[in-house]
């Protein structure tokens, strides 16, 4: 059960939830059992094909009810070829239902993994499928939810199956990103449209940087930033830039981590060289110690290779 | 225009200990109400539910209420002649998710042949696609939850050679991302439970190279909040489930001291029924036998003494692993 509240009854009303639910069970199982051992290989019976979408709508994590659902549909598949135009209409009427049934419990439940499978099926056995429609849909649910993965998974069957040019993934990129910086989802779709080249890498940097200085707390867009840091394709310039601009913005939030964690990126193994910042790194992650104790276990191990590094150059000198 | 950091707040008086005699009485008593509505209507999961209370049952050195025997007839029954596969429950449809879960408890009460082992085999190895992924039944969905099925099945009965392991590995190798997590399906967004899947399953067929090790063990340590509770995702709320995930992950890693142990059991014990027993996935919500197992695991990776030490791996007692002899991969500094 997620995010289930538990709430206080009195004992009234517990025991009229109970009847309630033991009407409920009564009539699930009995649906249940009416379908399942009524299930046959060539056939199938129109009331309880009805019944399984009523029970679907209530709870779609029934997974062998949406197998009944694409075998009633196979069934009806090889029926209407036989039968020509008449039967693909018959089969397109059939499916369109299927979607409109899987979009009804997609309503109730997001998250069904059994719901969104359902609706990838039927879309690829349709013979004549409505893909803007798919896409407008997945718009309308990320409206709604825009960390919803099933939804993103979806689209990104969509898209494989599809195709869709990089310019029209870009700006739908700029679109989710435009409308809430601080979605995680959206940064990371941006990372796998393309490898970072010399061309590109410039403006994906002005990108996360603007996000992470104008809300430095908001942590989505610094794992992007970490991201970017670690492509061969960042100029020296770029990141000594960058690493001032950190040092600037630090002025004005002393107490942000992130702040502190990317000059560690930008002066340890991830960018810019090693041996130009070791002493600094002993002092960001003593820093970063005092700012974030919780991960202080990490923060250790990192001061150890700092300080040892340290301790390796000093013998280094001595002989 | 400060980011406010979703999380919860723990209340003063939470229990200070794990209610072992409360959860070991939820679990046994969960799984006797035939005509309690709760269990009514999840029949669709009863095996994995099966496996979730069984194994936690086991971890608190607690006997189930059904013998052996009974377990063992009713998976015996959920396994369909034909593919091989097992279901959730009876005239349901087999799944790889319950498969794997018969196979655990099976393992559990050393009980493998009460069913047809061939089958299982042949009906995981049927899953396979070309790109080395997996099905998680005949229609067609795939996850990398089911490449962890898939592996973990087999690795359990000792066959993973039915399968292609390098095009398997490959197919979860292409799933890794921007951030070294990983998800779903090449491209998904990173997620602690398809991290868990993830890794563990690189962990079973000792590919552990293909992970970032540095930036997932980042990732991972990033998802405790200032309440001790882990998230499955940045900006989301905690989870017990994900102080299993995440903190599973890390062990596999080598990286579990990254996290502040201590704030985490107190957020797992906030989580914690004190009437109904059970844990819930946030404290003051519903308990259910899948946070609970996952809860008291947890609380085996951070040493609790009372509860028997769970393998990483694979969500089951130590000693279940070292009896079949099996050594997934760990890595260590």
């Amino acid at each position: 059960m997620h995010g289930r509240l538990k709430v206080r009854t009195s004992e009234e009303q517990k025991a009229l939830k109970e009847k309630e639910q033991q009407k409920k069970l009564a009539a699930y199982q009995a649906g249940i059992q009416k379908i399942l051992s009524g299930r046959k290989k060539d056939s199938y019976d129109s009331e309880c094909f009805a019944l399984s979408a009523q029970l679907l709508i209530a709870n779609p994590d029934i997974y062998t009810l949406w197998n009944y659902r694409k075998e009633v549909i196979l069934i009806e598949k090889e029926a209407c070829e036989e039968n020509g135009t008449e039967g693909e209409e018959k089969l397109i009427k059939l499916l369109e239902a299927e979607l409109k049934l899987t979009e009804q419990s997609l309503l109730a439940n997001p998250k069904s993994y059994g719901s969104w499978h359902h609706r990838y099926w039927s879309m690829m056995n349709h013979p004549n499928p409505n893909w803007a429609n798919e896409f407008n849909l997945c718009t309308k649910y990320l409206n709604m939810d825009d960390r919803n993965f099933h939804c993103w998974d979806y689209r990104r069957l969509l898209v494989n199956k599809i195709g869709i040019s990089l310019e029209d993934e870009l700006n739908f990129s700029n679109d989710r990103l435009n409308a809430n910086f601080s979605n995680y989802s959206s940064w990371h779709y941006r990372s796998t449209l393309r490898s970072l080249d010399e061309d590109s890498i410039g403006y994906e940097l002005k990108l996360v940087q603007n996000a992470v200085f104008t809300d430095p707390s908001d942590t989505s867009a610094w794992f992007y930033l970490r991201w970017v840091l670690s492509n061969p394709a960042l100029t020296k310039d770029r990141k000594t830039e960058l690493m001032e601009a950190l040092e600037q913005l630090e002025e004005l939030e002393p107490n942000c981590k992130w702040i502190v964690m990317a000059k560690c990126w930008l002066s340890g193994s991830l960018a810019l060289n090693d041996k130009d910042y070791v002493d600094r790194r002993v002092e960001f992650y003593k820093r970063l110690l005092e700012l974030d104790p919780t991960r202080k276990g990490q923060y250790l191990d990192y001061l150890k290779i700092a300080e040892d590094k340290i301790k390796q150059r000093e013998c280094d000198r001595k002989f | 225009m400060a980011t406010v950091i979703k999380d919860i707040e723990i209340q003063p008086n939470i229990p200070i200990s794990v209610l072992f005699e409360k959860h070991a009485n939820f679990i046994k008593e969960y799984g006797q109400k035939e005509n309690s509505y709760e269990y009514g209507m999840t029949d669709y999961l009863r095996v994995s539910g099966m496996f979730w209370g069984l194994t936690a049952l086991e971890l608190m050195n607690t006997l189930p209420k059904q013998s052996k025997g009974e377990i063992a007839e009713y998976i015996k029954n959920c396994q369909d002649p034909e593919s091989g596969g097992i279901s959730a429950c009876l005239q349901h449809d087999p799944h790889i998710l319950h498969t794997l879960s018969a196979v655990q408890i099976l393992c559990i009460y050393d009980n493998l042949n009460a069913i047809d082992l061939d089958g299982v085999v042949r009906y995981i190895a049927s899953l396979q696609l070309s790109d080395g992924s997996f099905m998680g039944d005949k229609w067609g969905e795939v996850d990398t939850r089911f490449s962890f099925c898939a592996v973990a099945t087999l690795a359990l009965l000792n066959k993973l050679n039915a399968i292609d392991v390098n095009q398997a590995v490959e197919f979860v190798a292409s799933c890794k991302n921007f951030d070294g997590g990983f998800g779903s399906r090449p491209l998904s967004e990173s997620h602690a439970g398809l991290i868990y899947c993830c890794v563990g399953f690189l962990s079973i067929t000792n590919r552990l190279d293909v992970v970032d090790r540095d930036t997932l063990a980042w990732w991972l340590c990033e998802r405790q909040l200032p309440s001790g509770g882990l998230n499955g995702r940045p900006e989301k709320l905690p989870d017990v489930c994900y102080s299993w995930w995440v903190l599973s992950s890390l062990s596999i890693l080598g990286r579990l001291h990254w996290i502040d142990a201590e704030a985490l059991k107190k957020f797992i014990l906030a989580c914690q029924d004190t009437e109904t027993g059970g844990f819930a996935d946030r404290p003051g919500d519903v308990a259910d036998p899948f946070h609970t197992l996952f809860g008291i695991a947890a609380m085996s990776l951070l040493g609790h003494e009372s509860v028997q030490k769970v393998n990483p791996t694979f969500c089951m007692p130590q000693h279940v692993i070292d009896r079949l002899q099996l050594k997934p991969q760990m890595m260590i500094d």
